[in-house]
């Protein structure tokens, strides 16, 4: 494990044990006290309060809940369709290849961001079509890496070789196409799973995702917006959770150089 | 203008290595090491370059026009390189940049070291490949040469930065028959040159070819030393006579057995591969206790025409008949490289057991197998990677012969070991032969091996490499 990996592995254990233990404060992260409102941080509000009076640590730490559960069912909900559909392109080969090809080609043409701008049309402030459209635009990488990787070991003898010893395709995509594609499919688990907490974050910014008052960080910032001359931290503390939390994603994710 | 080594060993963090070796080195005369795969002879090759892997050091002295290089510090003797000393990396068509043409290569040799204008560089490196006959070459990036022209590339880039000692390690790994010559004999003209020339090889027929002074190294050890030929005429050593009994020339011819029925004929087979003909109109049957060889240089088809025989290739036209009684698993296959045919993330045992339960074979018959091999069972808990080339071929063949083939296809399976492992292999096919009647289809660029073991040889004519490189370069065009 190189340090790189173990940083990064440290900062989202900071972020986990932040999500995890900011509930024991005890606070509720939607009660509003309105004779409390932008508190500094210190007394019966360990990270201040924000304009509504609403305790930040208990939002930030809800926040931090919200984004990892959703970016890892993300993240998953695009590997898992993604990885199987490259796999068995690289198997099967032939028309069903050049189809699912020519189908990641034309998905890659749009912007991400834009696609799942266009599934939150259809129900605003729902994670459902927010689910569905960062799944449709990151299986694509999947895909492709667990097809490339795959149709690479296909050519190899080993595959040639175990199918004269009478073994069928299960067996060849255990056994060898699996384990050479399982390495690259965790390293991008980790970069989707940190485009997801960004994603999500920039459509709740900018009004098409999570709306007020659910505690997602990039309303968050949103809502906070007008209020930076007097509270500048309560507009900092979210964007510094987003910002640790995808350097750890992508820290981790790092290959080790050979 | 000398090198002279002494007292040179090499230590690991687990001792010895290398045992105190001494030799010297004079233009026009090569030095060949002698020495099967672990035997430490690279490891001299890399303590003279200075490059040893990380944990190993090297002591004694390497004394080069008389200074001893083995103090210098590591940058002193980065000054070396190129100027002064060389080398010719295995297999050299990986040491090129693919991202350039082969004239670059070279010229930047001549920018970079000596300093030269562009201009000045182009001329001497147009001269120098035309005189290793690669003009024609020049503008071709190194997945548009083969195997012995990247080499003649590598060699000229050595040429241009001048050194005056040239270390060769396995020159002719990869080559088949008519390369090898014409790398033996590029060196032997380096050598005559008035180059300090140093080869190290496991290949006794290059060490003849290149003639000068040999040393035979064993276990870390020189066992014996001398001048070519006399010392591989005449071997003392023990292991030295091995060597050379290893060479297929000097095998005994295989006995030849009555066929058996017929496993698997074609009849009027054609194949084209790039929209060049590989054989047409070719009948070939290979019937039980029968040896039929495949033989012809490299690139011609061979591994091809096997294939089509057992159906993983389909010809173009002709027919091609597999006896029914041989069953779908009937007709098996060993590798070039046996570290390509296995699943890289899995024991062997593991792999072995997988294939046990797929077809209800007892696990008992692997263990009886083992023995017969010369296996050892403690190998069954390793991964490919962590056994020998000729130990990983032997689990090759014991996969296959749980199964019981009726034909058995040796596609260049020894041609990526040692000799004398060669030979091993090589007497376990023979005796699968006898003892179960199977049928042995092998494809070598090894003709001396093909007429040993065969009864009957297919010679594929060479492929005519104009047109395969006329091809890429027009496909590369577009």
């Amino acid at each position: 494990m190189s340090r790189k990996r173990l940083l990064g592995g440290a900062l989202l254990a900071a972020v986990i044990a932040f999500a995890l233990l900011g509930p024991l404060h005890g606070a509720d992260p939607l009660r509003q006290n309105l004779s409390d409102t932008l508190l500094p941080p210190g007394g019966a509000y360990p990270l201040g309060t924000d304009h509504l009076g609403r305790d930040l640590l208990a939002r930030l730490a809800a926040g931090a809940r919200l984004s990892f559960g959703f970016a890892l069912l993300a993240a998953l909900a695009a590997a898992v369709p993604g990885i199987l559909l490259g796999l068995v392109a690289a198997l099967r080969g032939g028309v069903l290849e050049r189809l699912l090809l020519g189908l990641a080609d034309a998905v890659q043409a749009l912007p991400g961001l834009l696609l799942v701008v266009l599934f939150t049309a259809f129900a605003p402030g729902e994670f459902l079509p927010l689910y569905l459209g960062l799944a449709l635009s990151l299986w694509v990488e999947f895909f492709r890496i667990a097809r490339n990787g795959a149709a690479a070991v296909m050519a190899r003898p080993q595959v040639q070789a175990a199918r004269l010893l009478g073994f069928g395709a299960g067996h060849i995509l255990r056994r060898h196409l699996w384990p050479e594609v399982a390495p690259l499919a965790a390293t991008l688990f980790a970069f989707a799973a940190g485009t997801a907490v960004t994603t999500i974050a920039a459509l709740a910014f900018i009004g098409v995702g999570a709306r007020p008052p659910v505690p997602e960080w990039g309303s968050m910032m949103t809502e906070l917006l007008p209020y930076y001359a007097e509270a500048p931290l309560a507009l900092l503390l979210p964007a510094i959770l987003i910002f640790t939390t995808v350097l750890g994603l992508h820290l981790l994710a790092g290959r080790e150089r050979a | 203008m000398s090198l002279i080594v002494e007292h040179l060993r090499i230590l690991g963090p687990d001792g010895v290595l290398v045992h105190p070796a001494s030799f010297a080195l004079r233009p026009g005369e090569p030095l060949v090491l002698l020495g099967e795969t672990g035997s430490g002879k690279s490891l001299l090759a890399q303590a003279i370059m200075g490059v040893l892997p990380p944990g190993l050091r090297a002591e004694g002295r390497i004394v080069l026009d008389g200074q001893d290089i083995l103090k210098l510090a590591a940058r002193e003797r980065r000054a070396l390189w190129g100027r002064d000393v060389a080398m010719l990396p295995q297999e050299p068509w990986a040491a090129l940049d693919p991202s350039m043409r082969a004239a670059a290569q070279v010229e930047e040799v001549d920018r970079l070291v000596h300093r030269q204008t562009p201009s000045v560089a182009a001329s001497r490196t147009a001269a120098r490949l035309s005189r290793l006959g690669l003009g024609g070459a020049a503008r071709r990036f190194p997945f548009q040469l083969s195997g012995g022209m990247s080499q003649r590339v590598a060699l000229a880039a050595t040429q241009a930065a001048g050194a005056r000692m040239l270390i060769a390690d396995e020159p002719t790994k990869g080559l088949d028959a008519a390369l090898r010559d014409t790398a033996g004999a590029l060196l032997r003209a380096e050598a005559e040159a008035g180059r300090m020339l140093l080869v190290i090889t496991h290949d006794v027929t290059l060490a003849r070819l290149l003639g000068g002074q040999a040393i035979v190294m064993l276990a870390g050890q020189v066992v014996e030393s001398g001048a070519l030929p006399t010392l591989l005429d005449a071997p003392r050593h023990d292991y030295t006579q091995k060597l050379v009994a290893a060479e297929p020339e000097r095998w005994a011819a295989w006995p030849r057995r009555q066929p058996g029925r017929t496993v698997a004929a074609g009849q009027g087979l054609r194949k084209q591969l790039g929209g060049r003909e590989l054989f047409d109109g070719l009948d070939l049957e290979v019937a039980e206790s029968d040896v039929v060889a495949i033989a012809g240089p490299s690139g011609c088809g061979k591994t091809t025409l096997g294939d089509v025989l057992l159906g993983m290739t389909l010809p173009d036209s002709g027919i091609v008949r597999r006896a029914e009684w041989a069953g779908p698993l009937g007709l098996q296959k060993l590798y070039q490289d046996p570290l390509a045919a296995f699943a890289p993330h899995q024991t062997l045992g593991a792999g072995i057991a997988e294939l046990c339960r797929r077809h209800g074979l007892a696990p008992s018959a692997t263990h009886a197998l083992l023995p017969r091999l010369r296996l050892d069972a403690g190998l069954l808990h390793r991964r490919p990677t962590e056994v020998s080339g000729g130990e990983l071929q032997r689990f090759s063949l014991l996969r296959t012969l749980l199964l019981r083939p009726a034909l058995l296809f040796a596609d260049e399976a020894t041609s990526r070991l040692d000799p004398l492992t060669q030979a091993e292999v090589m007497q376990l096919l023979l005796e699968t032969v006898q003892e179960y009647g199977t049928a042995l289809l092998v494809v070598t660029h090894d003709a001396a091996l093909a007429n040993k073991v065969a009864g009957q040889v297919v010679t594929l004519p060479p492929r005519n490499p104009r047109i395969r490189l006329d091809k890429t370069a027009s496909v590369f065009r577009v």
